[in-house]
């Protein structure tokens, strides 16, 4: 029993670590008041980058990650261009690109051959002495390093968007569109400027999935994960400390799959399968139940900028 | 988060008067533009789009000589065929996805209402329900009920718990997937092969050609869409729907039944993308499969838009997609290049029409 | 003493409706310079070209005497040009201290914070507000923003200071203490401008007054030395005749408002054991402070939101306050709602739907199976000469095309086409023109004649105490007072501030 929970608790920060990090990376986009459902797309943009890196530079890892931070920023841009520059519908907009990118690292990843082929990973991080300790050091003390930088970015995403005056700006920006513009501040740069660097986030998110957890590409092998966490940032109300919390949670989840089957629990497979999803529906629920009214998401979000008069 | 899906912009709006600078760039909100001005916007960027998207496939190896060749091989008459058939599942979804966007539903789900409506479907046939004569009626209505049932659920999630349905209906397409899965290789299975499939169905079972290489799925298909035009054009429900779209706010204070109509109208929505679903199931297949449904949402959204939710336009433009879709079929054949390469390109249309939207709306003027 | 801000010839369109056409304006270091005018005559858009947010097709700015070109609000304040808007530009979820940092930045944000705090506490305490720095705005009055508004633009260090209409949502007191702030900060150089429409207050405050009509500066003059008439006829163009009226007669109770209590959802109680009563022919006048509960009470009558507790009982009918949408639509109570474009027209929808929805459940306008679209456009024909709609190219064209006067001549041809009962408008000539607000104001009277029972929420007070039978003031959610006609505008101020 002590086994099963000592595995099943040690896997649970890799599972945890992409919704973690796409979290975080949409409530920096979408504090801005851009509605984002990219994650999807940018995270299978940064797990094909990733990956790709990895068999054309081998044993970088490290590199691997840069390079798909690099590359869903760079695709974040085209969403960007057509929310804030070209004012489009942002649900479209949302849809477009995540279908786009599902295209795109489809097509990419079949004609350079790269899928199912074993990539290097990541060693895990020993903190010695705190990983010698029986069971406990096996869970917090000998994850891989970037479990313990997401934990480092978290603190920095919450410092960036309560004390900075950037962060100050980036949230008026999403509460207020055209108070930040009368107080002479440019909400299409700082829109652009959250996008681009959330995006990063969610693409460190896609690149952790193939570079790290699973080491390997296969098209499509985000599975849902960045609607997931869409759900999660509602879930979190924009905020950073729910949301690695909601992470965590869900990481569990999805890391008790593969143990039950280990453990001899006979439970029909796909059904199984089903519960990351389920699971989501249901805590969406448990939100909407909870809340009357006054949810915390940023007052302008989802609505095009444009200076108004009234009639 | 509940009116999140209709904040997030009407696909086509009506805008304040406004302006915005944007240093010497003035940019003027618009009030109208003259119908053939807006077609002229979105036909020239429709042909960007496909222009972008034949270079990316130019880059992938296939000469733009070659793609008009195989285009033009397609529209033969063999081929032709192939088109009808592919053309019944897409315009059933682009009705479905159409239905839901008129009343402000982004009813994504139509996958998962497509899977569940050939589980209905083929359930009729595993549980032989009902005599010969009837029995594709009875696998048709299933069909519908399942898929409306299916899109019903985050509906009600959404009317009872305020859960948006942009990710209620996704996360509930990978449940049926699932199902479909589980049935698949477990109590469904065909026990003669080893793959995820179900027992064929009977010859009474099949949707089959009616003459001239037309299925009778494509007869399904044009059927929706005359119930659909009738049912927005002509009919009270339409009349209602246009307000609920225009402004719900405003529409339930004026005495529109806003939430019965709503309901019956994604329940449609839902019904179609299910008769989908049958359709592939019973005419080319022929039994229970694991992919019939896939790729299918994102082809309802894409055809809904072009389409601008309108039936009649939507059998249009089901048609061409179909011809999309078979040149893809035949690239993937000839020359190995994956089908996810459509999906690709009906984004890049999609966002290519959308930023045409840009502008029909605003106008752009240098200041001095 | 030198000009410190000079327009000169501003023309501006948007999208080919012209809402400045040659206006010129010039305001002097310390004077309180009043822009006078009615709605809809341009003030607002010439004080936003000052301020930045609108580009100028033509026409030039000069700063103290040199000649600037704004590339947008940053710029406007760097040349000293602060703007209190009508809209207030602050962000609901920040403190009273973020949104003045937000706009007045700082190159770290704590110690930037603690700088702040400490400018914002002189201030206040010069201009003897009471405002804490650390309150977040959305717990704050409608005046107290206000002060926040003031505070966050005087602490940028504003030469040129603009108030756009802010009197608007204060009472007669707290206009009064604003009015003098406002002079006092003029005597000590600033050069002041007040947009406004209300004569007494340019009379009383302003050193000058430009006004305006029509997008054209039509006259410039020293307000002392002018009568009320003679401000008025420029502004107006023609002095308008009052509405004529009948003394009301007395009639049975048509509606009855008991108890009515609504708690919104983040827990605030907005209408608190609401009482009043409306007799037949009778026009009833809710007077107040807007965020008194007057927006609730008027959602809760038209049915846009379902009160917590109490009744609306209506005769004939019952109590309709948890009454199904049908049965209200059947109770004929007519809504003439504040925000037009939010609550009563389809913008993008032509005008034969507007009006048709109305009367489409009656099946006037076909079955359910087939709408009869020939109907719907004979009756809007009909209804568009009846109100004299104006501006309607073709009956098929969109209502968002139709000014705001005519837009709401639409919402009353639609309201009345069913000889309504029981008449709710709330601020129905917000944002008219005078000639737009008599046609409305008619419009009420005629229904008052035809013997219907018609509760009028606004915030002008001048509208209520031309029109209503009955003044009920409205505070924190309940009735504070009743008066009848002929009224005493002294004893409904004090109403209005007196929390008893």
């Amino acid at each position: 029993m002590i086994d099963f929970l000592v595995n099943w608790l040690a896997n649970a920060p890799v599972t945890a670590v992409p919704y973690a990090l796409a979290a975080l990376g949409l409530i920096v986009a979408e504090r801005s008041g851009v509605l984002n459902l990219t994650a999807e797309g940018l995270m299978l943009i940064g797990a094909l980058a990733g990956a790709g890196t990895s068999l054309l530079f081998v044993g970088h890892p490290a590199v691997a990650l840069l390079v798909a931070m690099a590359a869903a920023s760079i695709v974040s841009l085209l969403f960007a261009a057509l929310v804030v520059v070209l004012r489009i519908n942002q649900v479209i907009a949302g849809l477009s690109v995540v279908f786009f990118c599902q295209g795109l690292t489809g097509l990419i990843g079949t004609l350079a051959k790269w899928q199912n082929k074993q990539l290097t990973g990541l060693a895990p991080l020993k903190i010695w002495p705190l990983s010698e300790i029986p069971d406990i050091g096996r869970i917090f003390f000998m994850q891989d390093p970037v479990v313990y930088l997401t934990i480092l970015i978290f603190f920095a995403v919450n410092f960036l968007l309560f004390k900075t005056m950037l962060g100050l700006r980036i949230r008026a920006v999403g509460e207020n569109p055209a108070a930040a513009d009368a107080a002479g501040i440019s909400v299409a740069l700082h829109r652009i400027l959250a996008i681009v660097a959330g995006s990063s986030l969610i693409g460190l998110a896609g690149g952790y999935i193939s570079v790290v957890s699973v080491k390997l590409w296969v098209t499509g092998m985000t599975g849902g994960r960045g609607w997931i966490a869409v759900a999660l940032v509602v879930f979190a109300r924009w905020a950073p400390r729910p949301a690695l919390a909601g992470a965590l949670l869900f990481g569990c989840i999805e890391a008790l799959i593969p143990h039950i089957a280990a453990a001899g629990i006979r439970v029909p497979q796909y059904l199984m399968l089903m519960t990351p999803y389920l699971a989501t529906i249901a805590v969406m629920i448990w939100v909407g139940a909870k809340d009357a009214r006054g949810s915390q998401e940023p007052g302008a979000l989802g609505q095009p900028h444009v200076r108004e008069e009234r009639r | 988060m509940d009116d999140l899906s209709r904040q997030a912009g009407p696909l086509i709006s009506p805008a304040p008067s406004a302006s915005r600078r944007l240093g010497r760039l003035n940019l003027d909100v618009r009030q109208d533009l003259a119908p053939w001005k807006q077609a002229v916007f979105v036909g020239a960027s429709l042909m960007s789009g496909l222009a972008i998207s034949i270079a990316i496939l130019a880059l992938a190896g296939i000469a733009p000589l070659t793609l008009a060749s195989e285009l033009a091989g397609v529209l033969t008459t063999e081929n032709l065929r192939g088109v009808l058939i592919q053309a019944a599942p897409l315009i059933l979804v682009g009705l479905s996805a159409s239905l839901a966007f008129r009343i402000g539903f982004w009813n994504l789900g139509i996958e998962g209402q497509m899977v569940f409506g050939g589980i209905f479907a083929a359930a009729i046939s595993i549980y032989d329900v009902g005599p010969p004569t009837t029995r594709l009626l009875l696998m048709g209505a299933a069909a519908a009920l399942g898929g409306a049932l299916w899109v019903l659920l985050p509906v009600f999630l959404k009317i009872r718990f305020r859960v948006n349905e942009i990710i209620a209906t996704l996360l509930l397409n990978y449940v049926a997937m699932y199902f479909l899965f589980h049935l698949l290789y477990g109590a469904w299975q065909d026990s003669k092969t080893a793959f995820p499939q179900s027992s064929p169905f009977r010859p009474f079972e099949r949707l089959t050609d009616i003459g001239y290489g037309v299925n009778s799925g494509l007869v399904i298909a044009i059927a929706g869409v005359l119930a659909a035009g009738w049912l927005i054009h002509l009919s009270r429900i339409g009349f209602y729907t246009r307000f609920i779209s225009a402004n719900p706010r405003m529409a339930k204070i004026v005495g529109v039944p806003v939430q019965a109509t709503t309901v019956w109208i994604i329940a449609a929505s839902g019904a179609c993308a299910g008769l989908a679903g049958f359709v592939n199931v019973a005419s080319q297949e022929g039994r229970l499969t694991q992919s019939y449904a896939n790729g299918y949402v994102f082809s309802g959204v894409l055809i809904a838009f072009l389409s601008r939710n309108d039936p009649i336009v939507v059998a249009i433009v089901g048609f061409l997609i179909a011809v999309l879709f078979i040149t893809g079929q035949t690239l993937q054949v000839f020359y190995q290049i994956p089908f996810t390469m459509v999906q690709m390109i009906e984004a890049i249309i999609v966002m290519a029409v959308a930023s045409s939207e840009f502008l029909i709306r605003h106008r752009i003027r240098w200041i001095r | 003493m030198s000009l410190a801000l000079q327009l000169v010839g501003i023309r501006k369109s948007f999208d080919g409706a012209l809402a400045l056409d040659g206006a010129s304006f010039e305001s002097q270091a310390g004077e309180v310079h009043a822009l006078l005018g009615e709605n809809g005559a341009g003030k607002s858009s010439l004080m936003n070209v000052a301020a930045g947010l609108y580009a100028p097709d033509a026409g030039s700015i000069f700063i103290d005497g040199v000649a600037v070109s704004l590339s947008g609000p940053a710029a406007a304040r760097q040349h000293g040009i602060g703007m209190v808007h009508q809209h207030f530009k602050l962000v609901k979820p920040f403190t009273v201290a973020e949104n003045v940092l937000l706009a007045n930045r700082q190159p770290h944000f704590s110690s930037g914070m603690r700088d702040i705090r400490a400018t914002i506490e002189k201030q206040v305490a010069e201009l003897k507000f009471a405002i804490d720095p650390d309150r977040r705005i959305d717990t704050m009055t409608v005046a107290e923003q206000q002060q926040v508004e003031i505070v966050k633009v005087l602490v940028g260090g504003v030469r040129i200071l603009i108030l756009d209409e802010p009197t608007a949502v204060l009472t007669d007191a707290e206009a009064i203490g604003l009015l003098e702030i406002v002079q006092r900060l003029a005597r000590s150089g600033t050069a002041v401008v007040l947009v406004t429409h209300k004569l007494h207050e340019v009379k009383r405050y302003a050193d000058v007054v430009t006004i305006m009509r029509g997008g054209k500066t039509v006259a410039r003059l020293d307000p002392r030395q002018s009568s009320a008439a003679q401000l008025t006829e420029l502004t107006v163009g023609q002095t308008l005749a009052l509405p004529e009226r009948t003394p009301h007669r007395g009639g049975p109770t048509r509606l009855n408002v008991g108890a009515l209590t609504y708690t919104r959802g983040d827990g605030r109680s907005m209408l608190n054991n609401l009482s009043f009563y409306v007799r037949a022919g009778e026009i009833y006048g809710i007077a107040g402070v807007s965020g008194n509960g007057q927006a609730e009470l008027a959602e809760a009558l038209i049915g846009a939101i379902e009160s917590s507790s109490g009744e609306i009982w209506l005769d004939g009918v019952g109590d309709i306050s948890r009454a199904s949408q049908a049965k209200r639509r059947e109770a004929a109570i007519a809504a003439i709602p504040a925000d037009r474009y939010a609550y009563a027209l389809a913008g993008s929808l032509p005008i034969t739907d507007n009006l048709a929805v109305a009367q489409i459940r009656s099946g006037r306008y076909g079955s359910l199976i087939r709408l009869d679209r020939s109907a719907m456009r004979r009756d809007a024909v009909a209804a568009v000469r009846d109100y004299d709609v104006q501006g309607v190219r073709s009956i098929n064209q969109k209502a968002s095309l139709l000014s705001g006067g005519n837009a709401q001549k639409l919402v009353i041809a639609r309201e009345f086409s069913r000889a309504p009962e029981v008449v709710v408008a709330h601020s129905p000539s917000r944002g008219l023109d005078a000639r737009a607000c008599a046609a409305v104001h008619q419009s009420l009277i005629e229904a008052r004649e035809r013997g219907a029972a018609i509760v009028l929420i606004s915030e002008d007070l001048d509208e209520i105490l031309s029109l209503s039978d009955r003044i009920g003031v409205m505070t924190r959610g309940a009735i504070a007072g009743e008066f009848a006609r002929p009224a005493d505008r002294q004893a409904i101020g004090r109403a209005m501030v007196d929390h008893g």
